[in-house]
């Protein structure tokens, strides 16, 4: 009996419609443990018609949750269609693919039910981002039942609730206690105060009905009434019901005789009693509250036999699942069997991409060492040092790397040795213990090297070459890039040579070769695409944007940071995003659209969980300089922030927030703080090959007085700037497209040139500078100084931004949208994006009209 | 929130005049404020009609400024501000 559900079945009933009319959704519907989740979800199913497919999942409550689990049970139901698509050998992005598609591409609209997502792996939990994300396109909903009242702050599936319910097209709903009224009706036919029971279950639903079955006075909790109502059954059938609990799912009938030696009898006796429910073919417990209170109600002895028991049984069945086959080794507390199992449960949660999951495996292993055997236990460190790391932990994955290391030193394992050295510079680099961590890779490449080319020794090297150019030392990056780049001729390997001309490309930017390093890396683009590699793709576009980026070479760094942004949002990569357009925001900040650059900041603020990274670093910064350059409040504590969060991190991040806040101090005439964070820049700016840090930091260690020209090896238009060439170096700012540095480098001119920087200025409401340009004019008794923005001049028409202006030009010329695209190197699908927001801001929906509109708002010449 | 102070120049005098169509332009002002979750609270103006003293709750001084931009209101000049009372001294010093 289903009471007071009938505002839930409805919601869901009005969401499946929406989904028939083209709007799927997803729902989260919440509620304490046995607050009725999985009926109202049974009681919603049975309403449907045949016209609905149906697909259902479950999170188990394993001490170490199946990886993927809901996906491996959609699969098992022949008429969800997924049954090829699924298993543990497939990318978890390729299965979360094929399961919208089947959402999308369906004649009938589709429910998938996901059950008890609080005990989600966190590859499903990838799954539910990424369906959640995309779900509004599909004629399907997903149905996922939580306990809320488990999900604290620091629980896992926090972040993806916290991602998914601000989104349109997701929906919440709890499922309340039951009131007076209801729990008066179900205990009509007992003996029971209605208002009593309703006191201690405080309306539970499951524990109402428990009370009401065991019959026996009122427990003092759900456990004491599960176990009051067992104890009532006969030996045998409480056997069966003992046997059936150390299975976190059901169990098959012929198993759970099997369990406990029991017959059908018993089975059928268990059943009637109401504590179990059957399908015919498996049986299993009323709910995981029952389960669990049964289980842990056992005598230990008894538990470790039944779960001895329960695992010789699956060990019989073809393929089993190792994660389920470790839990039980784990729980009947048998090292043997552990260290068989546990290990490859790791593997394949590290394959579906469940971080904590194969962390938990690899770490059971380890727990019995001894028996695991030294080279055995070395390789599961290893591992389990790399899932360390990904999960932020460097500290415990580098004691594992380094007993790794010991062993692997010791019995002479070459490449593993190396291969671990190279991992254990990953850990110390995530622990700012650089020098130690280039010793480790020294001592990898030693080692290696006299056992001839490998893909190791090649890998390594590689990584050396990167670190070397992210510190921005070009010497050492091109000695270790050119040894790579033998030893991938020498061993053919295609990913290797990729990645040399990758880094090849980045060092030639770093040492100022910008045309060359540019070229490399759209060759590594191009080469990326034909080899079809998403991953290697995503590297080389982000390398490509904030490569050029850095040089300011906007037309080539701009269209790889929008195809580096659409690939991750296609991918869910959502730290790929967040980096790109954090340079969109500083590319935005120095073309002087101060708006854009607000916009892109505003988008990563919004969507990045990494409030310290790199992404965070260089968006925020971009936005304090913009409060800066327009005198607005709040610029200089942002600035101040960014600075603290980058000093760990390589010059290049932090080198924004500390110009800013120079050019705060400069601009407000205290120039002394300005140089407190400016000097020790410097210093690191002169120990690298960074053209563009020597000049902008240069420039304004100039600015402040603290020195009388250029550093050697300054970028060019800088390096003209400080020698008092203000000319040259405004033609050169206004090639590169940087107004606000045209107007700043004019502004060191006569009369003349000061006028025009103040126009400049104005236009893009830089008020601190404008101020100032016309108190030096007045002191200077200049007539006809302009009052000043009355209101934006240099706004585009119509309100669109430069690039949408572009677009606009390409559409009255009349090319068509693949055309657009080939001419401004973006990809079809952003320029569909740039014409639908052209159509809005100018109010008209056909290209016909839109020619016309660009006319009249002058976009373009009559 | 934080508050602010956003200074607006109109040099050829700002003008509302007391009918439907100013009603309507306030409106929309207040509309535009609130797809950017920007309050106006209160405005100074001088005798001379050509500058406002405007002060605003809102987010951030983009949103001020993405507000003013919907509204074709000028923006001179914004600062973070709070409240200065004359008695907010009275009994805190010796």
């Amino acid at each position: 009996m289903l009471l007071e559900r009938e505002g839930l079945l409805e919601s869901l009933g009005q969401r499946l419609k929406d989904a028939v009319e083209g709007k799927g959704s997803l729902t989260l519907v919440g509620g304490e443990a046995g607050a009725g989740k999985t009926s109202l979800v049974r009681a919603f199913v049975d309403s449907l018609d045949e016209s609905t497919l149906v697909i259902q999942g479950a999170c188990d409550p394993l001490s170490t949750p199946r990886p993927l689990s809901p996906l491996h049970d959609f699969a098992a139901d022949p008429h969800s269609g997924l049954a090829g698509l699924i298993g543990d050998d497939r990318a978890p992005m390729e299965m979360f693919e094929g399961v919208l598609d089947r959402l999308t591409r369906t004649i009938r609209p589709v429910v998938v039910i996901v059950e008890d997502i609080h005990w989600a792996d966190d590859g499903t939990l990838d799954f539910l981002r990424f369906v959640g994300r995309r779900i509004e396109n599909t004629k399907s909903i997903v149905v996922c039942t939580y306990r809320d009242d488990e999900v604290g702050p620091d629980h896992p599936l926090r972040s993806v609730l916290g991602q998914l319910i601000p989104l349109r097209s997701t929906d919440r709903l709890v499922v309340p206690p039951l009131t007076l009224a209801a729990v008066t009706k179900l205990a009509s036919n007992y003996v029971f105060d209605p208002r009593e029971l309703l006191r201690l279950t405080d309306g539970n639903p499951f524990f109402v009905t428990e009370i009401l079955a065991s019959g026996e006075g009122l427990p003092d909790s759900v456990q004491a009434a599960v176990i009051s109502r067992v104890a009532q059954l006969d030996e045998r059938p409480r056997r069966v019901v003992e046997g059936v609990s150390v299975a976190p799912r059901s169990v098959e009938i012929r198993h759970a005789a099997a369990i406990v030696g029991g017959t059908l009898a018993d089975i059928d006796a268990a059943l009637a009693a109401g504590v179990l429910i059957g399908d015919g073919h498996t049986i299993r417990f009323r709910h995981e509250l029952a389960r669990s209170a049964v289980e842990d109600s056992l005598p230990p002895a008894r538990r470790l036999s039944l779960h001895l028991r329960m695992l010789g049984i699956l060990e019989e069945e073809q393929d089993p699942d190792p994660a389920r086959l470790a839990h039980h080794a784990i729980r009947a507390g048998r090292a043997d069997l552990i260290v068989e199992y546990a290990p490859q449960a790791g593997d394949v949660a590290v394959r579906s991409g469940s971080r904590r999951e194969a962390v938990a495996f690899y770490r059971a292993a380890l727990d019995h060492a001894k028996e695991l055997g030294a080279d055995q236990a070395s390789d599961v460190r290893v591992k389990l040092g790399a899932e360390l790391r990904l999960l932020d932990e460097p500290e415990e994955a580098e004691t594992e790397l380094r007993l790794a290391i010991q062993h692997f030193r010791e019995s002479g394992q070459i490449e593993a040795l190396a291969d671990t050295l190279g991992q254990l510079q990953g850990a110390l680099w995530n622990l700012r213990r650089f020098d130690e961590g280039w010793r480790a890779m020294d001592e990898a490449i030693a080692i290696l090297r006299p056992e001839g080319p490998s893909e190791t020794l090649g890998m390594t090297l590689y990584r050396m070459a990167h670190h070397h150019m992210l510190s921005r030392h070009a010497g050492p990056a091109f000695t270790h890039i050119d040894e790579a780049r033998q030893v991938a001729e020498e061993i053919d390997s295609e990913e290797l040579d990729w990645l040399v001309l990758l880094m090849t490309g980045c060092i030639n930017i770093v040492i100022g070769d910008t045309d060359e390093g540019i070229r490399l890396l759209q060759e590594s683009v191009k080469r990326a695409d034909a080899m079809k590699e998403p991953r290697l793709l995503a590297i080389g576009l982000g390398m490509l944007g904030s490569g050029a980026g850095e040089a300011r070479r906007y037309a080539a760094a701009i269209p790889a940071l929008e195809r580096g942004i659409e690939q991750g949002l296609a991918t869910d990569a959502d730290y790929s995003v967040a980096y790109n357009r954090s340079w969109q925001a500083r590319i935005a900040l120095e073309q002087g659209r101060w708006d854009d650059a607000v916009g892109y900041a505003d988008l990563v603020d919004r969507t990045t969980l990494q409030r310290e990274g790199i992404a965070y670093i260089t968006a925020m910064s971009a936005l304090g300089r913009v409060r800066v350059r327009r005198g607005d409040p709040g610029g200089l504590p942002l600035l101040q922030q960014m600075t603290d969060l980058a000093r760990d991190h390589e010059l290049q991040h932090g080198w924004n927030a500390i110009c800013g806040r120079a050019e705060y101090h400069w601009l407000a005439r205290t120039s002394q703080p300005g140089l407190d964070e400016l000097a020790p820049g410097y210093q690191r700016a002169l120990d690298t090959d960074s053209e563009w840090a020597r000049g902008e930091i240069g420039f304004w260690m100039w600015r402040l007085g603290s020195i009388d020209g250029p550093p050697q090896g300054a970028a060019e238009p800088f390096a003209l700037q400080m020698s008092g060439k203000w000319e040259a170096a405004a033609n050169l700012w206004r090639e590169i497209e940087c107004p606000y540095e045209v107007a700043m480098a004019l502004a060191d001119g006569p009369e003349k040139a000061k006028l025009e920087a103040l126009a400049i200025f104005d236009s893009l409401d830089a008020r601190p500078m404008a101020d100032r340009l016309r108190r030096q004019l007045r002191d200077m008794g200049a007539d006809s100084i302009p009052r000043g923005p009355t209101k934006k001049t240099l706004a585009n028409p119509g309100g669109l931004t430069n690039r949408q202006l572009e677009v606009l030009r390409l559409v009255v010329e009349g090319l068509n949208n693949e055309q657009i695209a080939d001419e401004l190197y973006l990809s079809k699908k952003t320029v569909e994006h740039h014409v639908s927001a052209i159509y809005s801001k100018l109010g008209v929906d056909s290209r016909t009209q839109a020619v016309n509109a660009a006319t009249e708002v002058g976009a373009v010449p009559k | 929130m934080p508050r602010y102070m956003v200074e607006r120049e109109f040099p050829k005098g700002l003008e509302v005049p007391t009918t439907t169509q100013g009603q309507k332009a306030m409106l929309g002002v207040v509309r535009n404020n609130a797809t950017e979750q920007v309050t106006w609270v209160q405005s100074f103006v001088t005798d001379d009609h050509t500058r406002t003293f405007c002060v605003y709750d809102g987010p951030s001084p983009e949103a001020i400024r993405r507000a003013a931009g919907l509204s074709d209101l000028p923006v001179n000049r914004i600062s973070e501000i709070s409240v200065l009372d004359p008695y907010f001294y009275v009994g805190a010093g010796a």
